[in-house]
């Protein structure tokens, strides 16, 4: 394990979101979804140690950003954004009706956006269905989303393709995906990343395609007892040997609330390569006690 | 049958929304499958398909695909065209083994045709009710098959999903049909694969956003053996941000609650236990989705290389459409 973990303040639970059961979700009080108490509860986690956040970039968590940016602007703060947000869109696939109902909506928020840049590549992306420019088009328009509502204080460190998009692209053997995400985010200084819940797999592609783990960053499940690690706990393990680069950030350490952040730490603390680690906090007490517990263990 | 002798099953998938994809994901990352074609309707997704996949035959006409040697078809389109492409690829003889996106048919009529042209056919057919390979509905299945509940006397069943509590007017296609076919099909089919034959006695159908579809179906059942159940669906319902189904079983020595997370057993002498996710091996070899996907996927292609019956075959998911028909008659 390197010296120094970066440690993350995860989203999921200001979406509402409990991979344990959707009913626990559902029993938290509301207040957990609303903008300033979700920047409240980043604000503690940052005081007791985190580094950063890592969010998928939505209009509920660019709220958050700028209410940090107002009433906490001198705070330094780490961002990793997440895009897209696949449950948006999956969302509103189902709505308009599929693929090229979404692929309407979609062009038609960026040119409302009114984002220049991204119109003009979209342009001649849509024009030629280029899917390389089609990626960078949406890159361009994600990005401008964050830059527009993050504080001087923000720093964005790194862009990641969300797991249904990484996990697609695995898949389906598109390497170009992957090489052109990390050669557009490398020319604009920052870290690309890629989310996955197959990280095993991951790693064997990637050795393939000759991607160098030392410019990337991989946020995906460590934990205990194997929660959404696939095809195994050891599978995994073995994997994250073979990266032999410091660019893990483990998700899911905490396995969804089914393990107690102690017993988490000591897992954590046996494995090599990792950057960093992201949890994700629903109580002001809860923020403290975790990031508190993560310091010490990690950090100092 | 193609090449499946060989252990290299050769597929096409018809159809490429979120489904198709996802299947075709799933089955490229199988090692005995090759995908052999995709065919899609529109021609934006069949330009982004020449662009992503190479090697591989597109075309937005079914016809097209004989001849191309196919062990096996996915249809993953809206409900109301899987007749029509069924039968078009038992009658050319594209392939003989099927895997038809939940629901069967549109109707039963449909459905009961279906089964009849792949009985001719002698291939392997089988419906996406995927939630059969959810790891706690497996477990709950496991625990009423043992008779953990004594004589099995009520249920409450239920599919919930957020999809449509914020729709703006205008904004919801009409092309995927009502919540019953749609969400509400699973638990219909977990129900009837817990408890066997259900009778629909009374039914209640609420259209929200269209007048030619239900958001809202709550319905009653009966079992030849005296069990009572009941259903509420809706797509419209707070606080399910992801579409989940559930049911709450009771039987003489106890009740079993099940949902897509989690599975609690409590008996009348006491005893209790619970299980998530975590304590039911869910990882797979591939995770995209849900754990369920890539179990169904391997499953039908095992099937299909050992010539044997996979489940939920066409004989039994069209017992669903079967039961829709019932509540929307009984409406």
């Amino acid at each position: 394990m390197v010296d120094r973990l970066t440690l993350l303040v995860g989203d999921n639970p200001f979406h509402g979101i409990s991979h344990l059961s959707q009913e626990r979700s559902r029993l938290r009080d509301d207040t957990i979804t609303r903008a300033d108490y979700a920047a409240g509860l980043v604000a503690t986690a940052l005081e007791n140690g985190a580094d950063g956040f890592m969010f998928s970039v939505d209009d509920a968590t660019l709220s958050i950003l700028r209410i940090i940016r107002e009433k906490a602007g001198k705070i330094n703060l780490d961002l990793y954004a997440i895009v897209p947000y696949a449950y948006d869109y999956v969302r509103l696939a189902t709505q308009a009706g599929g693929i090229t109902g979404l692929a309407r909506k979609v062009a038609k928020e960026i040119v409302v956006s009114f984002n220049i840049k991204a119109m003009a590549t979209g342009l001649r992306a849509a024009v030629t269905i280029d899917p390389k420019a089609l990626l960078k088009t949406y890159l361009t328009y994600e990005i401008s989303r964050i830059k527009s509502s993050q504080g001087k204080r923000m720093n964005l460190k790194s862009v990641l393709l969300h797991e249904i998009i990484t996990d697609m692209a695995l898949a389906l053997n598109l390497d170009w995906i992957f090489k052109t995400h990390i050669e557009f985010m490398l020319k604009k200084g920052i870290k690309p990343g890629f989310e996955t819940r197959n990280f095993a797999f991951l790693v064997n592609k990637f050795k393939n395609w000759n991607i160098d783990f030392k410019n990337v960053v991989i946020a995906t499940p460590f934990n205990a007892v194997g929660f959404q690690m696939n095809p195994s706990r050891e599978e995994c393990e073995k994997a994250l040997v073979d990266v032999r680069a410091p660019s893990i950030i483990a998700m899911s350490i905490l396995a969804a609330g089914y393990l107690k952040p102690l017993e988490a730490v000591n897992y954590i603390k046996t494995l090599p390569n990792l950057k960093g680690v992201v949890v994700g906090v629903s109580k002001e007490n809860h923020a403290r006690e975790t990031f508190k517990l993560l310091k010490e263990r990690f950090n100092s | 049958m193609g090449n499946s002798q060989s252990s290299q099953i050769r597929v096409a998938i018809i159809g490429l929304g979120k489904m198709g994809l996802l299947h075709a994901s799933l089955l490229s990352v199988l090692p005995n499958v090759k995908l052999v074609a995709l065919c899609d309707k529109s021609s934006l997704i069949r330009k982004i398909c020449r662009r992503l996949f190479h090697d591989v035959f597109i075309t937005d006409d079914v016809e097209q695909l004989t001849g191309l040697d196919l062990d096996a078809v996915y249809i993953t389109t809206p409900i109301p065209s899987h007749f029509s492409i069924a039968k078009t690829i038992y009658s050319k003889r594209i392939a003989d083994n099927l895997f038809v996106e939940k629901t069967l048919a549109a109707n039963y009529d449909e459905a009961r045709k279906m089964c009849e042209l792949a009985q001719a056919s002698g291939g392997v057919n089988m419906v996406g009710y995927m939630k059969r390979f959810a790891v706690t509905f497996n477990k709950a299945k496991e625990l009423l098959d043992k008779g953990v509940l004594g004589d099995l006397v009520s249920f409450d069943a239920y599919s919930y999903s957020s999809d449509f509590v914020d729709a703006k007017e205008g904004s919801v296609s009409t092309s995927r049909g009502g919540v019953l076919g749609d969400l509400g099909s699973h638990v219909l089919d977990l129900a009837l694969w817990f408890f066997g034959d259900l009778k629909v006695d009374s039914a209640k159908l609420v259209s929200i956003h269209s007048f030619s579809a239900e958001d809202v179906a709550s319905f009653k059942v009966s079992a030849s053996n005296g069990l009572e159940g009941q259903f509420d669906i809706s797509w419209c319902k707070k606080g399910f941000r992801m579409p989940e189904s559930g049911l709450a079983i009771r039987g003489t020595k106890g009740k079993i609650m099940v949902n897509d997370d989690e599975l609690r057993l409590e008996l009348v002498n006491g005893e209790s236990r619970r299980w998530y996710r975590h304590d039911l091996n869910d990882s797979v070899g591939f995770l995209l989705g849900a754990p369920e996907y890539f179990r169904e996927d391997k499953y039908f292609i095992e099937c299909v290389l050992n010539g044997c019956n996979g489940e939920p075959n066409f004989s039994t998911a069209s017992k669903v459409d079967y039961l829709i028909d019932q509540v929307k008659r009984e409406a």
